[in-house]
């Protein structure tokens, strides 16, 4: 991996442990993500990476390692504290609030009054839909809609951190390509930790990559450098580049 | 697409609304109007209590996953204190020093903290320090509690309502300032202590902000003067508020137990039921013994003997109006209603219930602690993820529902015995309520209480006329459930997921 000054790291993600009631499920996961960039977490189903991410927010505290947001130690904080340090989260399955409409979703977000009326702007020019559906209750939206929701609702207040979990699952192809260009979008603004199954997805977001199995990380490296090592791919991420339309 | 989703969503609501009109529409036909009228209201009178009971249950467990056993005793409560207040303040004039210098202790938590936290310990002597603490706070609460007349002063409003003559002739057995000064001043230190051991001297995890601090440093001052002041009021209270005119005695003490009932569920909340949320059945646990602690602790003030209180001068003279203009005139205890007599305090537990159903909806829809609640009950986690407090919140939630009960206890003062079993009916209905109408949804809360009320009013009333057994109401909230159940296992409008 690159060299990276300290400071220019805004997560950093020392060897966690982590159980799950009696399941460890983290076995020490180690990641760097550095200001700016738009690092992909890959890695098998039941590899570890969503709770890979909940430890980072503290909804799964890990029981060993460090995590350090911004040069400030997280781990052991309660979720709410370490989510209001700057950190966005997007989580899988899109999970809205259903029986809240969107404006209300997106208020909800809020950390400071008057959050939306600043973001407003930049949140319906990334999803325009969101603007028509505004008055509409979450569960009457369609999957995309809810993504696009979900995702605007981790740019209300100022993150400095956004962790997007499986934002392409179960998506149509173009929805898919209209989301990519938004995450790409907002990666202009905020730094953007991603979970994505979709191989064509990842690879042409992210920048970094690190790769998850069985609880610990295996790889790390650059893009670029994981495009040219077919057998690596092949080893761990099989199932999902065939499911994601091969690599280029 | 907009159109039935709608419908999927409000078709419970519907369906069953649908029901209770159809239903009633032939209980109409067979009944006549009169009897149909008067079982309705009484119906509508029980509703009113169930849904009090209720709609903290419905929020409580929906949000939190707790299943609060002591709602009952919080509804006795309120019915107690509300009570006292009315017949005779004494016993609450008495207290509140020594409860308001407890709270202003506790206060000095977040003040504390800055001064402690970074004092060097090892984590035995801290633990050591904490422990020793506890135990010099609960040895400054007995010294400070050490003889004073507490079950005398319960007394006050017993003795009063029995003779039933002027009240001001017992009102105030207080003790004398000059030896009652320092019992506040030793409650208030030994909430100091509790809360230095709170604040966790050397602990450098903790974390307090520093709006905190200040937010307590006012509530502190705020709450000395108050202690203050109630210590030298003790005598000149309970006569002042025994001077004020009846109905204006009884609004305040609604307000009364509705303060009372905040503050004693953000207290069991932050105590007893948030150190367990890692543990749900021990909080099923606690919440039931809190309910045999509370109904003992009744006992022992007030024997368990059961209480009439008096309904206020709006509903007591004898006599039926024809209009309400003429009964809020003339405060009749009865009102002509479509040729029914019915009793005008009923009227008012009705009113009360809506009102409150009213005001909670409102907040649900509108305020933001609402927006929260809703989108709790769905997904807990992603409200934390958001960075938004959900401990706090769980206090408030919790204090809310306690509150709201034993609002509803004072409100049913008037209209059954005061006794320490009081509460423990309402809350089994208010289960029953809770699972018919589903968890966590208020309009639920109120559908369900609705059709248990009305099934109860008309079971009875059936019963009666036909000659069968009075269980057959009863088992109406029962074979309710049932077939709700059958049909929807999350409830009518139940949104938990």
């Amino acid at each position: 991996m690159a060299e990276s000054l300290p400071h220019d790291l805004i997560l950093s993600v020392e060897a966690i442990h982590t159980y799950i009631g009696q399941f460890h499920i983290l076995e020490g996961v180690s990641l760097q993500v550095r200001r700016g960039s738009i690092t992909v977490l890959l890695g098998r189903n039941g590899a570890g990476k969503t709770t890979t991410l909940k430890s980072i927010l503290g909804l799964t505290p890990p029981r060993l390692g460090r995590v350090v947001f911004d040069g400030v130690e997280i781990q052991g904080k309660h979720a709410y504290d370490i989510a209001a340090m700057g950190i966005g989260y997007v989580p899988e399955h899109r999970a809205i609030f259903r029986h809240l409409t969107v404006a209300e979703n997106l208020r909800l977000a809020e950390r400071k009054k008057g959050d939306l009326e600043r973001k407003a702007d930049f949140i319906f020019r990334l999803f325009p839909d969101l603007k028509r559906l505004y008055k509409l209750g979450g569960a009457q939206l369609s999957g995309g809609q809810q993504q696009m929701l979900a995702i605007a609702r981790a740019l209300v207040a100022d993150n400095k951190l956004l962790l997007i979990d499986e934002p392409s699952e179960g998506l149509a192809p173009v929805i898919i390509e209209q989301m990519m260009e938004a995450i790409r979008e907002l990666s202009t603004t905020t730094t953007v930790l991603l979970v994505e199954q979709n191989f064509l997805m990842a690879s042409r977001l992210g920048q970094d990559y690190y790769i998850i199995d069985d609880g610990k990380t295996v790889h790390q490296g650059r893009m670029e450098d994981l495009l040219r090592n077919e057998a690596l791919i092949h080893q761990y991420l099989g199932a999902s580049i065939r499911q994601g339309g091969g690599v280029a | 697409m907009k159109q039935t989703t709608w419908w999927r969503e409000y078709q419970p609501l519907i369906i069953s609304l649908g029901l209770v009109v159809g239903l009633s529409l032939l209980a109409w036909r067979g009944l006549g109007t009169q009897a149909f009228i008067r079982t309705t209201l009484s119906g509508l009178t029980l509703s009113a209590l169930f849904f009090m009971v209720a709609a903290g249950l419905t929020l409580v467990f929906g949000l939190m996953d707790v299943l609060n056993f002591a709602q009952g005793s919080m509804f006795m409560i309120g019915a107690y204190l509300g009570w006292q207040f009315y017949t005779n303040p004494t016993f609450l004039f008495g207290l509140a020093p020594l409860v308001l210098a407890l709270i202003a202790g506790l206060m000095g938590m977040a003040l504390l903290y800055p001064l402690v936290h970074s004092w060097k310990l090892s984590p035995d002597r801290q633990k050591l320090l904490r422990a020793a603490l506890l135990l010099l706070a609960l040895l400054l609460a007995l010294l400070g509690l050490w003889q004073y007349d507490v079950r005398g002063l319960a007394k006050t409003a017993m003795v009063s309502s029995m003779v039933a003559s002027n009240p001001l002739a017992e009102a105030s057995p207080q003790e004398p300032l000059a030896r009652f000064w320092v019992r506040p001043l030793l409650v208030f230190l030994a909430g100091w202590c509790i809360a230095l051991a709170q604040a966790r001297p050397g602990d450098e995890t903790l974390v307090v902000q520093r709006s905190e601090t200040r937010r307590s440093a006012f509530l502190l001052a705020g709450l000395v003067l108050l202690t203050i002041v109630s210590t030298l009021v003790r005598e000149s209270g309970p006569i002042a508020v025994l001077l004020l005119n009846g109905n204006l005695r009884f609004f305040l003490a609604l307000l009364t137990s509705l303060l009372v009932g905040l503050a004693l569920g953000s207290v069991i909340e932050r105590l007893l039921i948030s150190p367990l949320y890692t543990r749900p059945l021990y909080q099923i646990l606690i919440t039931m013994g809190l309910a045999y602690v509370i109904g003992e602790l009744v006992q022992l003030l007030w024997d368990p003997l059961p209480y009439a209180m008096d309904r206020p001068p709006l509903f007591a003279q004898p006599g039926k109006a024809e209009t309400v203009l003429e009964w809020l005139r003339q405060g009749s205890a009865t009102l002509n209603i479509f040729g029914v007599t019915f009793p005008t305090y009923r009227l008012f537990i009705i009113f009360l219930g809506i009102t409150m159903f009213v005001a909670l909806s409102l907040v649900m829809k509108y305020s933001r602690l609402g927006m929260i609640i809703r989108a709790g009950v769905q997904d807990r986690d992603m409200v934390e993820a958001l960075g938004i407090n959900v401990r706090r919140v769980f206090t408030l939630v919790f204090a809310m529902g306690t509150a709201l009960a034993a609002l509803g206890g004072i409100g049913a003062a008037p209209f059954m015995p005061v006794e320490p079993v009081m509460g423990d009916r309402f809350l089994m209905q208010g289960f029953i309520t809770v699972v018919i109408g589903g968890m966590g949804s208020t309009t639920g809360a109120a559908l369900g209480a609705l059709l248990l009320g009305l099934a109860r009013a008309f079971g009875d009333y059936l019963a009666l006329k036909y000659g069968l057994t009075p269980s057959i109401s009863e088992a109406s909230t029962v074979i309710i459930m049932v077939i709700v159940l059958l049909a929807r296992p999350s409830g009518l409008l139940g949104k938990k997921e």
